[in-house]
């Protein structure tokens, strides 16, 4: 069971991976790396939890052979959070309770990046839609489409306390 | 109510861990790692209801990185219940099975590996030699003479204080349906429902060097666990350190006491850290569901919408072993006459053991379901008499002062009011007498056909 | 991971050629959406795999109003350059955004019941599929012809899915998946319909469904029963009863086998109904 070395870009560096055949994006970040931002809710494409981002399209690392991203730019959840501060999604997750677990949140703020660079003012069913193959079991949706929305009008003024 | 300055109600907090949980800081079991962990596998009985005559580890022990299997011979005291911290008992469920498997996916063994793959390959490769017995799944049929008897006791229900299910008694149901002008009955079977929380159930355990074990768990009930998995390991409780709080996900589905204990021993036994972490295919498979309900009602009515008597026969479907459902039950009798005054009530509520997954803890624990049922009924009662849904229940609704069925005094009755307040929101007309009404008395409301006599009323 | 090696082919040649020297201890995979998820749970333990996503056949290529599609162009590719509308609708429907990106054409005509949501499509659209051996060349095969049965199919052990060639579709099309949820939902019927009218009657009739056979298929009897109608409601409902007979439905999690065939007729009748209107 010959291992090999996978080269990338992990977050806007060069990184070195020793893995087995057919170890996936996941395992490789997060059992080899460290980078453990990027969660699995069931190792089998059905959740989204583990989705980042390659090339800036979203996909799914449980299900990704690490050998595919070779040469390739991957960004992970870690790749976004700034030295100081959040990005407007991770602010507006926070704000608009888009969490609550936060089991699916590193998934979700993924696919909603991914979305906002593609299409900055999305409506709200494309966010929907955009989202969809991310399951959350605790917030309902509701709030994370209204942080998606939120970020996309670019008003990110409320500082939480009272809601209507 | 006073008019002091509140200083959270009615505004929203930002989370405490929302920071944690938008950067991915947060550390969930599955993120924890230590060099020298190694991963365990559960051997799972494929069949619903066996007897186990042998179980052959030898293929398995040949797969490269093969630690070490344990069986029930491996736990110190491998049968246990969970509720025992609260007196429940008798121990019925083992940690792993010894003669007898009750439902299909139940633990028999575990094995212990240096990869999770060497674990899965290893498990696999274990050969239980099982004689299917015949299975019951339906909780009437495990009732029934000549059913599959699935308990040490001879009987396939939980024995309430020496009865064969959790009463309530209160007025005198034979006069009260002898009172009612119409008898309503109804059938409501709330289903078995998957938590399915995005982090599947798992633990780390991790020998220290100063004897104790660590145990990072997902669980929702911290000392549970830990209490439990002391005793059935036959540790003080000192010799455990549990740390958890952060739950990927829950609603009731981590409150079992299932890997903390397999996970300990293994630790124990090997020296190393140990990791048993669900599949997302066992978490649906074996971890336990909403208990699953069959309620037959029946209820008199007076002509002017009173339920005068209700007399509930409620069967939960336990699975195979109690878990948290004994527990469920007692809450699921003492809810199912509703939030309503009832002045005669008679319920028996059933806890069954069948050949299914075991069934425990999810969001309101056996009262979601009586609210389900009893709220079908009364919309069910408003229909057969022509009567508003809102109002029926208006007039029914319990207030400060009345006795529950189970001798309680109400003090803090709040449903006139929110049921005027829902109407409001949902543009539902209430004429003036039912505006009026409140949760203090009874004025307005329709006179109530004469009680029970008092000492009847016990 | 027993594992042993994961080739990436460059080329279709080589990729044949591997196919050739390993033989069937060899898993070809595409996206992997299908193969990964039971190599991570240790049901299929292949010793080699081939992954073809390196092997040129990811494209999407528009000709004559028709499109040819490489057997490892991703989903999301087809959805947004086949330039054919039913084909942009069908992978609409299957899964979310990151499976779409991953998931491969080719890979869906692999794919399961209740999965198949392109193959419904691509049947309606009269589609054909180009098998390659490294011995015996190429051969072009009508989808109808390819699925054979429940997870099995016309392609030989030694042979690769290579493309699909869909002509230009002529007449109206209409695709109708229903499912439990709006989005990201597995089938309870999928339903593919195109009709060609010459002189307010219907002389060209495709329904295809998926999730209610072994395979997807197209109704033949459904057909032919709307075939030489003027499309009016009682031809329609011929059609869906008898689209709704000649299914071969299943039961599971997500519906019953005796729902699923009642979908059906519905699902027919509003498809045709689109088209008629
Ligand atoms: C979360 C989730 C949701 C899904 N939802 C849907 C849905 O809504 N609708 C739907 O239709 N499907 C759905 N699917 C099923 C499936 O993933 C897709 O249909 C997809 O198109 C399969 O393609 P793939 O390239 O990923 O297959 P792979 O996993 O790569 O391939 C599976 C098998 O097909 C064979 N194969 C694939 N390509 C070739 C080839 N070119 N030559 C020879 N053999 C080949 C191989 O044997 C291979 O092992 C879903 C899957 C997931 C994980
Ligand atoms: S872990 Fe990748 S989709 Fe669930
Ligand atoms: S916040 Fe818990 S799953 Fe989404």
């Amino acid at each position: 069971m010959a291992s090999k070395i996978v080269t990338f870009t992990l977050n806007g560096r060069e990184t070195e991976v020793m893995v087995k055949p057919l170890t996936t994006l996941a395992k490789a970040l997060r059992e080899k790396l460290g980078f453990t931002a990027t969660k699995c809710g069931c190792y089998e494409g059905n959740c989204g939890s583990c989705t980042v981002i390659v090339n800036g399209e979203p996909v799914l690392s449980c299900i990704l052979p690490v050998e595919e991203v070779e040469g390739q730019n991957v960004l992970t959840l870690e790749g976004i959070t700034p030295a100081e501060g959040l990005h407007p999604l991770q602010q507006a997750f926070h704000e608009n309770f888009a969490i609550q677990c936060g089991f699916c949140s590193p998934g979700m703020l993924m696919v909603s990046k991914a979305l906002l660079d593609k299409n900055p003012h999305p409506t709200q069913a494309e966010v929907a839609e955009a989202i969809s193959g991310n399951l959350c079991r605790c917030t309902g949706y509701d709030p994370i489409i209204a942080a998606v929305l939120q970020v996309a009008a670019g008003s990110n003024g409320n500082q939480g306390g009272s809601h209507e | 109510m006073s008019d002091q300055a509140l200083n959270t109600v009615g505004k929203s907090e930002l989370r405490r861990d929302g920071l944690s949980h938008v950067t991915g800081k947060t550390q969930y079991v599955d993120d924890i790692q230590f060099p020298d962990m190694l991963y365990l596998k559960m051997v799972r009985s494929p069949l619903h209801h066996a007897r186990i005559l042998g179980i052959d580890f030898s293929e398995a022990e040949k797969v490269p990185g093969f630690v070490r299997a344990f069986t029930y011979k491996d736990v110190p005291k491998n049968l246990y219940t969970i509720l025992c911290l609260i007196g429940v008992g008798p121990d019925e469920e083992p940690v792993l099975a010894e003669k007898e498997v009750l439902y299909k996916g139940e633990q028999i063994a575990a094995v212990v590996a240096q990869s999770e793959e060497a674990a899965i390959e290893a498990a696999a490769r274990v050969k239980v030699d099982l004689e299917e017995l015949p299975a019951v799944f339906d909780v009437e049929e495990a009732l029934k003479p000549g059913a599959p008897i699935l308990k040490p006791w001879g009987t396939n229900y939980f024995v309430y204080e020496g009865h064969h299910c959790r009463r309530v008694r209160y007025g005198n149901i034979e006069q009260g349906f002898a009172q009612a002008d119409y008898i309503v009955e109804g059938c409501y079977e709330p289903k078995p429902i998957e938590h399915a929380p995005l982090e599947t159930t798992g633990c780390i355990a991790k020998p220290e060097a100063n004897g104790r074990i660590t145990v990072y768990t997902n669980t929702q009930a911290l000392y549970f666990s830990m209490d439990n998995t002391a005793l059935i390991l036959n540790v003080p409780f000192n010799k455990l350190h549990f740390v958890g709080g952060t739950v990927g996900g829950g609603f009731g589905g981590k409150v079992d006491v299932i890997v903390e204990p397999i996970a300990a021993l293994a630790a124990m036994h090997t020296g190393h850290p140990v990791k048993y972490l669900y599949t997302r295919e066992e978490e649906f498979h074996v971890s336990s569901t909403r208990v699953a309900y069959r309620i037959y009602f029946k209820d008199g009515v007076s002509k002017d919408g009173h339920i005068v008597a209700r007399q509930v026969t409620s069967y939960a479907d336990s699975g195979a072993y109690n878990r948290h459902t004994p527990y469920a039950v007692t809450k699921h009798a003492a809810n199912i006459s509703g939030p309503y005054d009832i002045p005669n009530v008679h319920i028996d509520a059933h806890c069954v053991y069948t050949n299914r997954v075991p069934t425990s803890a999810m969001r309101g624990f056996g009262v979601t379901s009586a609210s389900f049922a009893t709220e079908l009924q009364i919309d069910k009662i408003a229909r057969k008499l022509g009567m508003d849904p809102f109002e029926i229940r208006l007039i029914n609704a319990y207030r400060n002062g009345d006795m529950r069925p189970y001798q309680k005094v109400v003090g803090d009755a709040t449903l006139v009011e929110v049921i005027q307040a829902a109407a409001g929101m949902a543009h539902h007309p209430l004429s003036e007498r039912f505006q009026a009404m409140n949760s203090w008395d009874r004025a307005n409301s329709p006179a109530r056909p004469e009680p029970v006599s008092a000492e009847k009323r016990s | 991971m027993t594992t042993q090696a994961y080739f990436r082919p460059r080329s279709l040649a080589e990729a044949l050629g591997l196919l050739d020297e390993h033989g069937p201890a060899m898993l070809v995979m595409a996206g992997g959406t299908l193969a990964m998820p039971l190599i991570n749970k240790g049901v299929s333990r292949p010793e080699k795999v081939m992954g073809l996503r390196q092997a040129g056949l990811d494209y999407v290529r528009p000709v004559d109003g028709g499109v040819y599609i490489g057997a490892a162009a991703p989903l999301s590719r087809v959805r947004a350059e086949s330039g054919v509308p039913l084909l942009a609708e069908a992978v609409k429907n299957v899964a979310g955004w990151a499976v779409q990106n991953i998931a491969t054409a080719g890979g869906n005509l692999f794919a399961p019941p209740p999965a198949g949501d392109l193959a419904v499509a691509l049947l309606a659209l009269d589609a054909q599929v180009k098998l390659a051996s490294l011995k015996r060349g190429e051969r072009l095969v009508p989808l109808a012809e390819f699925f054979t049965g429940f997870l099995t199919n016309c392609l030989d052990p030694d042979e690769l899915l290579v493309e699909i060639q869909v002509p230009k579709p002529a007449g109206k099309s209409v695709l109708l998946k229903y499912g439990r949820l709006y989005t990201n939902t597995p089938a309870i019927v999928s339903v593919a319909v195109r009709v060609v009218t010459e002189n307010g009657r219907a002389k060209d009739v495709r329904i295809a469904l998926s999730a209610v056979g072994p395979h997807p298929f197209r109704a033949r009897q459904a057909e032919a029963a709307l075939t030489g109608s003027s499309l009016d409601s009682s031809a329609i409902a011929a059609a869906a009863s008898a689209a709704a007979a000649e299914c071969e439905p299943h039961t599971d999690p997500i519906a019953s086998a005796e729902y699923r065939r009642r979908m059906t007729g519905v699902f027919v009748q509003r498809a045709l109904a689109q088209v008629a209107a």
